[in-house]
């Protein structure tokens, strides 16, 4: 087992702050259990290796052609500071533009009450067909995927359709995303065909070619687009300024939903916005060479409002907090709202590598979900508690980030919070061993007459290394030994050393 | 319901910046951490003509507002890019007739916006469908066209992406999605070197379809494979003007 230096003393305590996030935004057990299964799981590791192996050499490629990537990033990061410090004036700019368009928006505290909105404009506005059942199709979307929105219209007798080709490998496999850009990421090509065989009856003898899988998406879902009247969508930016939403892609699925259905119905986080459209010019740069390793990926719709004769006429936003709020009420871990979800920092991640996505419970895996879900829902939700420790704080995640989240920092800051909210306040053997080492090491002398106890546990120890410390400090050497004892210390040979050796000193 | 949980996210977030205020949720200072201005009070928002001026531009840390490729050589990086992304590249000088018509030739039926110049139309033996306000080719009318003809807005070259703005020349966006080839024009003039230079060309409330040569997906063990949704091929005209 990965030893993560979790505390183990947990004891309830009730937080009274702004409400959290509910769907699916939190962790069934805490991650060094549910990293377990995935550990052993050799086909998961070397399909997750290979293909961030792949993005990484990509992403690096494209970046190293930009000769102002840094200033870009600087960019990025000071106008999403921007937008969080002024987010009710630029959401009200935002309403007002957006709503001027033609579009009309809806406000969600929550999972729930965003998905009954959407449920609501899918029974308005999409026929019920001869199975008894309403259909949509859906662009690929976090949101949506964080509020379980496929799963409530499923109970309330709608079929969603995911589009992407990935989700759409995730849908029919009756699997969950692992990875928010590539949410099949841990499938092999292998492994997607035979779920595509299995459940698209006329695709015939597939081989497992990429090129052969993608046509198969293509023909599965071409009459879906042209037929179905409603369609979902998330949203990659929103601009206050002129009320534009945008989405970037690359199949044309999502300028398929977003262009031939009456319908259109998107769900944003309140997070996503930026002030200006000209801000495009900076988040456009950053985005594709963070995410897909692209100069730019394929297809970018932007659309403001509706369009006579252009497109759906009837617009809908559903603007989402779900403990976005909570998360921007920790001013040490509110930058993590900045993230625009290119899902870099997954890639260079050494622990999302190796243990993959589900690992981490939620729909937001990897660096940014160690950060992010906790925040949504707080760090006394116990097992969201425990994902700021999946991390060995390499820094990885903050080199590649485009808009400089400074992840470990929230890491950290996030396992101070869960301590304070999770462990016991009551002195435990840690705290008085620490406390004790504390006094002994802050005094000289103190330090001095303690390092006179060497020679003698040099000899009780015989030498050898510890491998099995009794009590809490035996957490410690669950995962790892502690080396051998000397007999002297440094101070003590640095003494020794000084009063043989003071005239080589003088000399040097 | 809606309006109760609009003030009420206005309030959390109120709350969670730390303002004062009770129930008033737009300060009168606003915090920049750029030079240019958000409004200062939601009621001033002039929904026609944005109140954060349309001039401004993103918080400026020093990047490239313009690129320092010109003439050819912008030309050649764009082509460059444009074949790395699996795009086909030709050109023309004065008329894309012929080129045009070699292009769609073993098709029977093409769509065009209705303000393409009809010249462009005249070595094609087959139907040409006029899509235009009123008189829309639906989505089935649009599945059976085998190619589809318009101009484009802007072109970076940089990133090899052209776009289109929903004008008359580049057509409402069902247009170039639906049918599987498109061909597409890029005046020399409307060639920009770095994305800055194409989003200042741009108006935000049009209609705007960025694209970066065919359809394609990096699902599949992350590896890029052309041809999806989208058109599956993509044949981009650069023509002297």
């Amino acid at each position: 087992m990965t030893f993560l230096g979790m505390p183990l003393l947990r004891s309830k305590h009730a937080h009274s702050d702004l409400p959290g996030g509910q769907g699916n935004i939190v962790e069934a057990e805490a991650f060094p259990e549910a990293s377990q299964q995935h550990l052993s799981n050799q086909q998961l590791r070397n399909n997750i290796g290979h293909a961030t192996s792949t993005i990484r050499s990509k992403r690096a490629e494209v970046v190293s052609e930009l000769d102002d990537w840094e200033r870009l990033r600087d960019a990025g990061e000071a106008t999403k500071n921007e937008v969080m410090e002024n987010l009710p004036e630029y959401l009200a700019q935002f309403e007002a533009a957006f709503t001027a368009a033609g579009g009309i928006i809806h406000w969600a505290r929550d999972a729930d009450e965003a998905n009954a909105i959407v449920t609501e404009l899918v029974e308005d506005n999409a026929p019920v067909l001869e199975s008894g059942r309403r259909e949509v199709i859906k662009v690929k979307s976090m949101a949506t995927q964080e509020i379980g929105l496929n799963e409530h219209l499923e109970a309330e007798g709608i079929d969603a359709f995911e589009t992407d080709l990935a989700e759409l490998i995730v849908q029919l496999g009756d699997d969950k995303p692992s990875h928010i850009l590539v949410p099949a990421i841990h499938r092999n090509r292998d492994e997607i065909r035979e779920i595509f065989m299995d459940k698209m009856p006329d695709a015939g003898q597939l081989t497992n070619e990429p090129a052969v899988l993608a046509e198969a998406a293509r023909k599965h879902l071409r009459h879906k687009f042209l037929t179905t009247k409603v369609a979902i969508s998330g949203a990659n930016f929103g601009i206050a300024e002129t009320g534009t939403l945008g989405v970037v892609e690359s199949e044309g699925n999502g300028r398929m939903c977003l262009t031939l259905p009456e319908t259109l119905i998107t769900v944003m986080g309140i997070e996503k916005l930026l002030p200006r459209f000209a801000d495009l010019e900076v988040f456009l740069q950053l985005l594709p060479r963070s995410s897909t390793g692209e100069r730019m990926n394929p297809y970018t719709s932007f659309w403001t409002g509706k369009f006579e004769g252009d497109g759906p006429q009837n617009v809908h936003l559903v603007l989402l907090d779900n403990g976005r709020t909570r998360a921007l009420a920790d001013e040490h871990g509110r930058t993590a709202l900045n993230c625009i979800r290119c899902s870099a920092c997954m890639n260079v991640c050494p622990v999302y590598e190796r243990t993959g996505g589900h690992a981490y419970g939620s729909t937001y895996p990897g660096p940014i979900g160690a950060i992010l879900s906790p925040l949504l829902t707080g760090v006394e939700d116990e097992a969201n508690g425990s994902l700021p420790y999946a991390s060995s704080l390499c820094g990885a995640c903050y080199d590649v980030c485009p808009v400089k989240i400074n992840i470990p920092e929230i890491l950290v800051h996030l396992r101070g919070e869960d301590v304070k909210a999770n462990h016991s306040p009551v002195s435990s053997q840690l705290d008085a061993a620490l406390t004790g080492a504390s006094w002994m090491m802050s005094d000289g002398k103190r330090m001095t007459a303690a390092e006179k106890g060497l020679p003698l546990a040099h000899k009780v120890t015989g030498g050898e290394q510890i491998n099995d410390l009794p009590g809490i400090a035996g957490a410690w050497t669950s995962s790892r030994d502690i080396p051998a004892l000397p007999e002297k210390s440094f101070r003590q040979l640095w003494a020794e050393e000084e009063a043989d050796g003071s005239d080589e000193k003088g000399q040097r | 319901m809606t309006d109760t949980a609009r003030e009420e996210i206005l309030a959390r977030i109120n709350e969670a910046l730390g303002r004062r205020g009770g129930g008033e949720y737009v300060s009168s200072t606003v915090r920049t951490t750029s030079a240019s201005a958000a409004p200062a009070n939601a009621d001033d928002v002039d929904t026609t003509d944005g109140p954060a001026a349309t001039e401004a531009t993103a918080a400026d840390s020093g990047y490239h507002h313009e690129g320092a490729h010109t003439g050819e050589d912008l030309v050649d990086l764009l082509i460059d890019r444009l074949v790395d992304y699996k795009a086909n590249v030709h050109r023309a000088s004065g008329d894309p007739g012929e080129t045009i018509a070699e292009l769609i030739g073993d098709h029977s039926s093409v769509v065009v916006p209705r303000g393409l110049d009809e010249t462009w139309l005249a070595g094609f033996s087959g139907d040409v469908r006029v899509d235009s306000p009123g008189e829309e080719l639906s989505v089935d009318e649009l599945d059976a066209q085998g190619a589809v003809v318009t101009a484009s807005a802007v072109a970076i070259a940089q990133t090899g992406t052209i776009v289109l703005d929903g004008s008359s020349t580049s057509g409402r966006r069902a247009i170039t999605l639906v049918p599987d080839h498109h061909v597409c024009i890029v005046r020399t003039g409307d060639i920009v070197d770095i994305v800055p230079e194409g989003i200042a060309r741009l108006d935000a409330h049009a209609p705007l379809t960025f694209i970066s040569g065919p359809s394609a997906t990096s699902d599949i063990e992350l590896s890029r494979v052309e041809g999806v949704h989208g058109p599956r091929t993509l044949d981009v005209i650069i023509l002297e003007a």
